[in-house]
């Protein structure tokens, strides 16, 4: 009895340790309960912008040089959306490419003119040592991003 | 014991125990002041292929076609299409992107650099918690290195002589540098 005690001990705490090294958590605690799809803010990111929530999905993207944000896959085909964090408070590792991410944050909805898209995808270009061509800046265009500083990955 | 054997004794201790930290804060910090040229923490090597254009339309066989093209046998952890001409493939030792009309294959393989790694981890603090404590406590340990230093030696060579002059020079450079770089830069 005494040694299934010890057993059953051992495994629940093997177990715990394994699933909480599953996921691995940056910056705060996630609060949120409900999980909004990247679908439906890019549907309607007026309705959305400067509310909290809670999003799920694939990491497309890590940002190369501090970590500081990263890209997450949506439900939909063709679309990914951007956590951003202050930098240094969370720093995403190069190697979480690929990985499922769950965030929390503030929906941002800006307008970009065309002299911010070339002077962002300047520095963009320079940060994720990609191509940038000024051509693909057509108008002013809209960005959604969620800005937040809580982060769980498995 | 006079105040400035205490002082020299603190100084001696506490630099012995500033040794590690300083090797890791000092290594990591040139190695993370120059990140505009390179990636400090991972090595990320890419390297391109060339596979026959996947033909599939659903994303189920674009993603088996493109599997059994780059002879991967294990499922991916992630897919991702980042456009209708892109797919991306996700494995736990690297990615692949591929543009499915042409075949190109852009793999990538991303890994932390030895040591230098878990030295910038530390620099940054990204464990946060117990090592803020640990970086806190070095940092005044710095201070106070700082402070008993310029009272290790009387004389000539003390803080009274040269090390007034060079103390000055020390203090003076990051006003300097500031001015220039409010003014000038």
């Amino acid at each position: 009895m005494r040694r299934a005690i010890v057993t059953a001990v051992v495994v629940t705490l093997c177990l715990t340790v394994g699933l909480s090294a599953a996921v691995k958590k940056y910056g705060k605690d996630l609060t949120l309960k409900e999980t909004t799809k990247i679908s439906d803010i890019y549907a309607n990111p007026d309705s959305f912008n400067g509310k909290t929530v809670k999003v799920r999905g694939a990491i497309v993207e890590v940002c190369e040089m501090k970590g500081c944000w990263i890209a997450l896959a949506s439900d939909k085909e063709f679309q990914q959306m951007r956590f951003k964090a202050d930098d240094g408070v969370i720093v995403f590792p190069l190697d979480a490419k690929g990985l499922t991410a769950t965030v929390e944050g503030v929906v941002t909805v800006t307008v970009e003119s065309e002299a911010d898209q070339l002077e962002h995808g300047k520095k963009m270009a320079e940060e994720m040592k990609k191509p940038f061509d000024p051509k693909s800046v057509k108008g002013p265009k809209t960005t959604v991003m969620i800005k937040g500083e809580a982060a769980e990955v498995q | 014991m006079n105040w400035r054997r205490l002082n020299n004794v603190l100084h001696r201790d506490i630099g012995y125990v500033a040794v590690g930290l300083t090797v890791v804060y000092g290594v990591s910090g040139i190695a993370v002041n120059h990140v505009r040229d390179w990636n400090p923490s991972y090595r990320v090597e890419k390297v391109a292929l060339q596979i026959e254009p996947i033909r599939a339309t659903d994303r189920a066989e674009i993603v088996a076609e493109a599997r059994q093209k780059l002879g991967v046998t294990q499922p991916p952890r992630n897919t991702f299409r980042p456009d209708p001409d892109t797919l991306q493939l996700f494995f736990r030792d690297g990615n692949y992107t591929i543009d499915l009309p042409t075949g190109r294959v852009i793999t990538e393989r991303t890994r932390p650099r030895p040591v230098l790694y878990e030295f910038n981890q530390l620099h940054l603090n990204t464990p946060k918690r117990l090592w803020t404590w640990i970086a806190d406590l070095y940092a005044v340990g710095l201070i106070v290195l700082a402070i008993t230093g310029m009272f290790v030696l009387k004389g000539k060579t003390g803080i009274t002589g040269r090390g007034a002059w060079l103390t000055g020079a020390g203090v003076l450079l990051p006003v300097f540098y500031w001015l220039y770089h409010l003014y000038v830069e």
